[in-house]
C-alpha cells in the first residue's frame, strides 16, 4: 500500500470579488460541517491517540475499579502525589478512565467516525467489485511490461495465457485497435478485508454491552464444609449487569467439601484445588474439582478458583460452659508469613434493660502460623503447610470499638486498653481469657476457598468478532490491488504476445510476481512443440527488484 | 522439579552468545568503514569489507545457534515453555530479532549494514533480561495454562519484529534527514515529497561541502551520500540516544552505573548511527521495510492480545479487566494501528507516520518494563502473582 505517491497539487479557486457577508453556517450546516471532519481519516487518527492517551494515564493512575484500595490512599494523601493532586484527578475522573464521560465521548465519537467512514466504502467497494476488469490500454507505456513471442495463433495464446492466469479475476475483451485481450484482476481482499475489519468493531461493541447489559460477577468465600447458594444476598462483592435482576440467579448450592493446596520449595503455591458439590433442591447434582485455569460452568454460571486461605474453626464461650457467644470458622488472610483475621464476637448492648449490666463490644484478633518454630529466639518458618499450627488468639471487649459502623472490621483500629486477654493455641487447646470470664476454643484448622461466579453472555459474539478482526486485518495488509493485461497480436508466422501490469500497492511484491508470471507464460507459450530458439526480443528494461 | 545442570548450561550458553553478539556487532559496524557507496546508493565493499562482513555474518549465525540451545535448554530444566519470566521472555526477544535480522533484514532485503544494530538491540535486550535474572523455576498456578503457549510466544514474536521495526523506523528518520538537507543545500527545490528525498536528483558535484576534492568521477560519485553524514550533527547523534537510555535506566533500575553503560552503549550506536548513514539503503526502502515488518508484526499483536483475553476469561473469570498490563498492550495496539493508518493519509506519510512508529515503540518499552516492573496489577511477572 501507499508507496510513494507525489503529493496531489491544490488548485485554489478564484477568490470571490468584492464584499460578502461572512458565512455564518446555520445549525444543519454545522452538522454537516461536523460531520464531514468526523469521516476524515485525520480525525480518526487523532481520535485513535486520544484513546492511547487514555489509556496511558489509566497505566498510571490507579484505578478505582482495579486496585481500589490504592486509589483511597492517593486520596488520603498517603501514597501517590498528595491529596490536592488527588483532588484534581477526581475531578479529572482519573481514576476511573475507562469509566469516565470524556473516555465515552471518545469512544462514540471514534465509531461515530467509523461510521461515516465505512459507507462511502461499503458503497464503493459494492461498485468496484461488480465491474469486470476493463481493458487496458497504452500498455507499452507501463512500467511491468514484456514481449512474448509464440508460433501459437492468437487464440490459442490467449487460452493459454487464460490458464496461466487462473488465480485472477479475468475477462477477454477487445482492446482499442480491436486487438484481443485478456483484462484480469486480483487483490479486491485487500479492501474487502479492511471493509471485514473495522465492521468486526461494531460486533465487538455489541458483544461488550451484551456483557455488561445482561451480566453477573460475585465473589464469595466459603470454609470446608460450608456452602452458599447462588442468589443475591450472599455475594461478599457483586457486580450484577444492568438488566440482570434477582431472579437470574439460578439459586443452586455450591458445597466446598475440600480444598487442598501444594506448594514448590520457595513456599509459593504451586496448585489449589477446591472440591465442591452442587445442589438442586436438597438433591447432589454433581461433585467435581475446581482449579486454577480449571473453572466448573453450571447452567451458564461460571465458578472460578480465585483465592484461599485457614479458617480456623474459634468457639467463645463464658468460662465454665455454656451457650456459645460465638462459634464459627474465621476466615484468615496471608499476611507475610502469617494469616490474620478478625471476628465480631458480640456487637454489645450499652442498655439491655430489666437492669442488666451493659454487654460491651467482643472482637476476636487471630493470627496463625501454620508451621514454624522459635529458634534461638527467633520465628522460623518451616512450611507454610499447616502440619504445627499456632493461632495467636486475642481478645477485646470494649464500650466501643467501633464493630457497629460500617468499615470493615478489619480496618478498625481497636485500643490497647481494650485488649483483655491473649493466648496461643494449637488445635484442640483452649484458653480462659479476660480475668477467666470467657474462654477461647479452638477446636480444629480447616481452610476456605475464594470463588468467582460469573455470568458473562456476549462472549461468543466477541470470540467472533475477534476471528473476523483477524480474518480481515491479515488480507487488509498482505493483499494489494493489481491489474494485468495479455494482448496477442498476429505478426506474420508468428504471434506477439504482450504482457503488461499494475499494482496500486507492494510495488516490490508485485514485481516478484510479474516476474513469475512472466516465466509461466513464457513455458505455456512455447507449448508442446519448444520455441525457446525464437528471436529474442528486446525486451524493456526491467524495474530493479527491491 | 528444575534440572540444576542444564540450567547451568543454559546460561553459560547464554552468556557465550551474548559475547558472540557483541564481537559480531563489532564486526557488521567495522564492515562499514570498508564499504563504499554510488550515487545510485549502489553500495560495494572492499576485500576486506567483505571478510569482516563475513566474520560479522559467521559470528552472527554462530551466536544465534547457541542463543537457541540456551533457550531451549532453559525450557527442558525448567519443563515448559521457556518464557515464564522476564529474563527468559528478554532473551526470547533478543534470539527472535537477531533470526529475523539475519533471515529477513540481511538475506530477503539485503540490508546487511543493519544488522549491527540489530545485534545491538539484541543485545541490549540481553542486559535487561541479565539485570532481571530468574532462576530456572516453576510457574505460579495463573500462569500455568496451555494459554501461556500461545499468548505470551505471540506477544513475544510481535514484540521482537516489533524493535525490527523500531530500527529501520530510527535509521529511516536518520537517513531522511540526511537526504533532505543535502536536496535543500543542493539547491534542489524541495518538493516535500511522501517518504524523504529518496526521489530527489543527488547534488552537484559543487554543491558538495567543502574538503572534498573534485578530482574525477570517484569523488563525485562519493559525494552525495557522504554528503549526508556531513549535514547531521556528530554531538547530537550520539547525545540524544545516550541520555535518553540513561534516563530510562535509571527510572527503571535505580542503578547508575547500569545507566552510565546503557547510556555509553546508547551513545555509541547514535555515532554508529551517524557513520552509516551515507551506506545506509535509501530512506523510501528503509521506510518500506519499517512498514512491512510493522505490519507482519500487528496481526500477530492482535492475536496475542485476543489469546490474552481468552486466557484472563479462563483464569480469573473476566476477558478484559483494564489491568495496567492489559491497559498497555491496549495502548501499543492504538498506536501501532494509529501508524498503519498515517500510514496512508495524506500529510501524515512519512517523517510524522515515522514519529507515530516511534511513540508506538516507546509504548512497546512501557509496556513491557515500566509496567511489569513497577505497577502492581494481576499480570505480575515480576513479583508472586494475585493467584
Ligand atoms: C476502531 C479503531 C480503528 C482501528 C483499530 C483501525 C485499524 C486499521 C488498520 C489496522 C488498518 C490497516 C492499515 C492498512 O491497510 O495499511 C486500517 C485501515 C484503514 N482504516 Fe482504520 N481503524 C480504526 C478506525 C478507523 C476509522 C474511524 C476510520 C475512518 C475515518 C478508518 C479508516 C481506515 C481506512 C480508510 C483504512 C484503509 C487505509 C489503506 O489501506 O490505505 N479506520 N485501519
Amino acid at each position: 500500500m501507499t508507496e510513494t505517491l507525489p503529493p496531489r497539487e491544490r488548485v485554489d479557486p478564484p477568490a470571490p470579488r468584492g464584499p460578502r457577508l461572512p458565512d455564518i453556517p446555520g445549525p444543519v450546516e454545522t452538522l454537516g460541517l461536523a460531520w464531514r471532519r468526523l469521516r476524515k481519516m485525520s480525525t480518526a487518527l487523532v481520535l485513535l491517540f486520544a484513546l492511547a492517551l487514555a489509556s496511558v494515564v489509566a497505566t498510571f493512575v490507579p484505578q478505582e475499579p482495579v486496585i481500589a484500595r490504592t486509589v483511597e490512599l492517593w486520596r488520603a494523601g498517603t501514597a501517590g502525589p498528595g491529596a490536592a493532586w488527588a483532588r484534581v484527578l477526581d475531578a479529572l475522573s482519573f481514576f476511573d478512565v475507562f469509566g469516565s464521560w470524556w473516555f465515552l465521548a471518545i469512544t462514540a465519537a471514534l465509531f461515530t467516525s467509523l461510521t461515516g467512514c465505512l459507507f462511502p466504502r461499503y458503497r464503493a467497494f459494492a461498485r468496484v467489485v461488480r465491474r469486470p476488469p476493463a481493458p487496458g490500454r497504452g500498455l507499452d507505456r507501463l512500467a511491468h511490461h514484456e514481449v512474448l513471442r509464440t508460433a501459437l495463433p492468437p487464440t490459442a495464446a490467449l487460452d493459454a495465457a487464460e490458464t496461466v492466469l487462473g488465480r485472477y479475476r479475468r475477462r477477454r475483451v477487445e482492446a482499442v485497435d480491436g486487438v484481443a485481450q485478456i483484462a484480469a484482476e486480483r487483490g479486491h481482499w485487500r479492501e474487502g478485508g479492511s471493509l471485514i475489519f473495522h465492521t468486526a468493531f461494531y460486533l465487538l461493541l455489541v458483544g461488550i454491552v451484551i456483557g455488561h447489559s445482561f451480566g453477573f460477577t460475585g465473589q464469595i468465600n466459603v470454609a470446608e464444609g460450608s456452602d452458599f447458594a447462588d442468589t443475591t444476598v450472599v455475594y461478599d462483592q457483586a457486580k450484577p449487569g444492568r438488566f440482570w435482576d434477582a431472579g437470574d440467579h439460578r439459586g443452586f448450592v455450591v458445597r466446598l467439601d475440600d480444598f487442598d493446596v501444594s506448594y514448590h520449595p520457595d513456599f509459593t503455591p504451586k496448585d489449589f484445588v477446591s472440591t465442591v458439590t452442587i445442589l438442586e433442591d436438597g438433591q447432589e447434582v454433581r461433585t467435581t474439582q475446581v482449579r486454577v485455569n480449571h473453572p466448573l460452568v453450571y447452567r451458564g454460571m461460571k465458578i472460578f478458583q480465585a483465592r484461599f486461605g485457614m479458617a480456623p474453626r474459634v468457639v467463645v464461650r463464658p468460662a465454665g460452659g455454656g451457650d456459645a457467644l460465638f462459634d464459627d470458622r474465621v476466615l484468615l488472610t496471608q499476611d507475610g508469613p502469617f494469616w490474620v483475621g478478625r471476628a465480631k464476637v458480640s456487637a454489645g448492648n450499652p442498655s439491655p434493660g430489666d437492669g442488666r449490666d451493659p454487654v460491651p463490644q467482643i472482637a476476636l484478633d487471630l493470627a496463625l502460623v501454620p508451621d514454624a518454630a522459635i529458634v534461638d529466639g527467633e520465628l522460623r518458618i518451616n512450611s507454610p503447610e499447616p502440619r504445627n499450627p499456632r493461632l495467636a488468639a486475642s481478645l477485646y471487649a470494649g464500650q466501643d470499638l467501633g464493630l457497629g459502623r460500617p468499615e470493615p472490621i478489619s480496618s478498625l483500629e481497636f485500643p490497647q486498653s481494650d485488649l483483655v486477654g491473649q493466648a496461643m493455641l494449637t488445635p484442640g487447646g483452649s484458653a480462659d481469657l479476660a480475668n477467666g470470664l470467657l474462654t477461647v476454643e479452638f477446636p480444629e484448622l480447616d481452610q476456605w476457598s475464594g470463588f468467582q461466579v460469573s455470568h458473562a453472555p456476549g462472549r461468543r459474539v466477541l470470540l467472533v468478532a475477534g476471528m473476523l478482526v483477524l480474518v480481515g486485518l491479515i488480507p487488509s495488509l498482505y493483499s494489494y490491488r493489481r491489474r494485468l493485461w495479455v494482448e496477442a497480436r498476429r505478426d506474420g508466422e508468428r504471434t506477439d504476445v504482450v504482457l503488461a501490469g499494475v499494482a496500486l500497492q507492494r510495488q516490490t511484491a508485485f514485481a516478484d510476481e510479474f516476474a513469475e508470471v512472466r516465466d509461466t507464460l513464457e513455458a505455456a507459450l512455447a507449448g508442446p512443440a519448444p520455441l525457446r530458439h525464437a528471436p529474442a526480443v528486446p525486451t524493456p528494461q526491467k524495474e530493479t527488484r527491491r | 522439579m528444575p534440572n540444576e545442570t542444564l540450567a547451568q548450561t543454559s546460561n553459560t550458553l547464554f552468556n557465550i552468545a551474548f559475547v558472540t553478539y557483541i564481537v559480531a556487532m563489532v564486526a557488521y559496524f567495522f564492515r562499514l568503514a570498508f564499504t563504499r557507496v554510488s550515487v545510485a546508493g549502489v553500495t560495494s565493499s572492499t576485500v576486506t569489507g567483505t571478510r569482516i562482513g563475513l566474520v560479522g555474518t559467521a559470528l552472527a549465525v554462530a551466536g544465534l545457534a547457541l542463543h537457541l540451545v540456551s533457550f531451549v535448554a532453559r525450557g527442558v530444566a525448567a519443563d515448559r515453555m521457556p518464557w515464564g519470566n522476564m529474563y527468559e521472555y528478554s532473551s526470547g526477544m533478543a534470539l527472535l530479532v537477531v533470526a529475523v535480522g539475519l533471515v529477513v533484514v540481511q538475506r530477503r532485503f539485503g540490508y546487511g549494514h543493519l544488522m549491527g544494530f540489530l545485534l545491538a538491540a539484541a543485545v541490549l535486550m540481553m542486559t535487561s533480561g541479565l539485570l532481571l535474572f530468574a532462576e530456572a523455576g516453576p510457574l505460579v498456578p495463573a500462569l500455568n495454562s496451555y494459554w501461556i503457549r500461545i499468548h505470551t510466544s505471540s506477544m513475544m514474536v510481535a514484540s521482537s519484529i516489533f524493535i525490527v521495526g523500531f530500527a529501520a523506523t530510527a535509521l529511516y528518520l536518520v537517513k531522511d534527514t540526511g537526504e533532505r538537507r543535502v536536496a535543500a543545500s543542493g539547491g534542489d527545490s524541495y518538493t516535500g515529497s511522501t517518504v524523504g528525498a529518496a526521489r530527489l536528483t543527488p547534488v552537484e558535484p559543487d554543491a558538495r561541502p567543502e574538503g572534498y576534492e573534485a578530482d574525477g568521477a570517484l569523488a563525485v560519485s562519493v559525494a552525495s551520500p557522504l554528503a549526508q553524514r556531513e549535514v547531521l550533527s556528530p554531538v547530537l547523534f550520539p547525545l540524544v540516544p545516550g541520555v535518553i537510555a540513561a534516563l530510562f535506566t535509571l527510572l527503571v533500575w535505580r542503578a547508575p552505573v547500569a545507566a552510565i553503560i546503557a547510556g555509553s552503549v546508547a551513545a555509541l550506536l547514535g555515532t554508529a548511527a551517524w557513520y552509516a548513514v551515507p551506506y545506509l539503503p535509501p530512506a523510501a526502502k528503509l521506510d518500506n521495510l519499517a512498514y512491512r515488518t510493522i505490519a507482519f508484526a500487528f496481526p500477530i499483536w492482535t492475536f496475542g492480545v485476543m489469546t490474552g483475553a481468552i486466557w484472563a476469561e479462563e483464569t480469573w473469570g473476566r476477558y478484559w479487566g483494564w489491568d495496567p498490563k492489559e491497559t498497555g498492550s491496549f495502548f501499543t495496539w492504538v498506536l501501532y494501528a494509529a501508524y498503519l493508518h498515517a500510514r496512508s493519509t495524506h500529510g501524515w506519510r512519512g517523517r510524522k507516520a515515522a514519529w507515530v512508529a516511534v511513540v508506538a515503540f516507546f509504548a512497546l518499552m512501557i509496556t513491557f518494563y515500566v509496567v511489569n516492573l513497577f505497577i502492581v496489577g494481576l499480570h505480575s511477572y515480576a513479583g508472586p502473582g494475585l493467584v
